[in-house]
């Protein structure tokens, strides 16, 4: 067993680096249409499923909850013409996020470093609450989904994507697998998964009308391919990053999910939900 | 190593401090998930696997869900082992 702190500020912070030549700049999973695309396109379109789900014009607020190295608060606020502010526990994603704006010379875009299930903004004060990829780090995904709808305007919207469970894993099957799940653990940090359904019933518990829905499990299988790709292109820079250990431990991570991917046990998914809007005062 | 209650909680506060997750006070009543040391499944299981690697056997494979390591304490105590 690892003695590294797997919680997930401490964890991003220590293989942030790695991760962009692992992950991509994005530093997310690809969605691939063809099965062909190389992982940048894939990404690509991950993201703009987001962008239409989010319905996205100029001048909106968006808060983008875990926004890891701000590739995509970027991405959307010079393509659209949104104000985005990015948050994240890590203290380095947000350095190297505000690095990486400051040298792409986007406007718009400002990184803090706050938890997303206890954000400190006030109500109603986003037009779009964007949360690609991190809600699976925070364990309480009640508290994740009410600090999105807290802070949502009326008629404004949030957009989720994240790995999904498929099923429940009941705590025999975790002993049994244990060696596999710590392998998990030590690759990707502390991570906790939802169902694509639990997301829809929790943004429906606080007052979202859900409109979206998508299993995109198929789509992002080739996200595993394209990884232990970088893996063996990038092999001497990230071992020098994360060490041989935390490498092989990526790549036997990549086996992992696929096959749990494959299995039905784990996946990906979007959802997206509307904030009700205010209702004209009749006299 | 024996089911003795003290050797037990040697186990227990050791996985803990291992873990990371060794609240301040922690005693015999402290919970071991939420609103205590906060322990996962997959920690619970690997505190399980811990448990019978010292003690020969251990509560969670015998179906039960000890909430403490008083509890713990109690199955090897009623268990005899």
């Amino acid at each position: 067993m690892s003695t590294d702190t797997h919680e997930p500020a401490a964890h991003y912070d220590r293989v942030m680096a790695a991760w962009q030549l692992l992950l991509g700049d994005e530093l997310h999973y690809g969605v691939f249409e063809h099965g062909d695309e190389p992982l940048d396109v894939g990404t690509a379109a991950l993201t703009s499923r987001m962008i239409d789900a989010a319905d996205l014009r100029p001048g909106l607020r968006v808060l983008d909850v875990g926004c890891g190295s701000g590739a995509p608060a970027r991405t959307i606020a010079a393509g659209f013409g949104v104000e985005v502010v990015g948050i994240t526990t890590s203290a380095v994603g947000v350095d190297t996020a505000r690095a990486r704006t400051a040298e792409a010379a986007v406007g718009a875009v400002t990184f803090e470093q706050r938890d997303g299930t206890d954000n400190g903004f006030d109500d109603a004060s986003f037009d779009r609450v964007w949360v690609m990829e991190s809600a699976h780090l925070m364990r309480d995904k009640d508290a994740l989904v009410a600090e999105c709808a807290r802070v949502l305007r009326p008629g404004g919207r949030m957009v989720l994507c994240d790995l999904v469970g498929h099923r429940e894993i009941g705590f025999a099957e975790v002993r049994e697998r244990r060696a596999d799940f710590a392998v998990l653990r030590e690759a990707f940090g502390d991570a906790h998964f939802a169902s694509l359904e639990g997301f829809a019933a929790l943004a429906s518990a606080h007052g979202l009308d859900v409109d979206r829905s998508d299993d995109l499990t198929s789509a992002t299988l080739p996200t595993f391919d394209r990884w232990r790709a970088n893996a063996d292109a990038h092999r001497d820079e990230v071992v020098a990053l994360i060490g041989a250990a935390g490498h092989d431990a990526f790549v036997r991570s990549c086996d992992l999910l696929e096959a749990f991917w494959r299995d039905g046990t784990f996946g990906y998914g979007l959802v997206s939900a509307t904030k009700a809007p205010a209702r004209s005062s009749v006299s | 190593m024996s089911t003795a209650p003290e050797d037990v909680q040697r186990t227990v506060v050791d996985f803990l401090t291992l873990t990371a997750k060794l609240p301040e006070g922690f005693s015999a009543d402290t919970p071991l998930y939420a609103g205590g040391a906060g322990l996962d499944s997959l920690e619970t299981a690997e505190l399980s696997a811990t448990l019978e690697d010292v003690h020969g056997s251990d509560p969670y494979s015998t179906g039960e869900m000890p909430q403490t390591l008083g509890e713990i304490q109690a199955f090897y105590a009623a268990s005899g082992a």
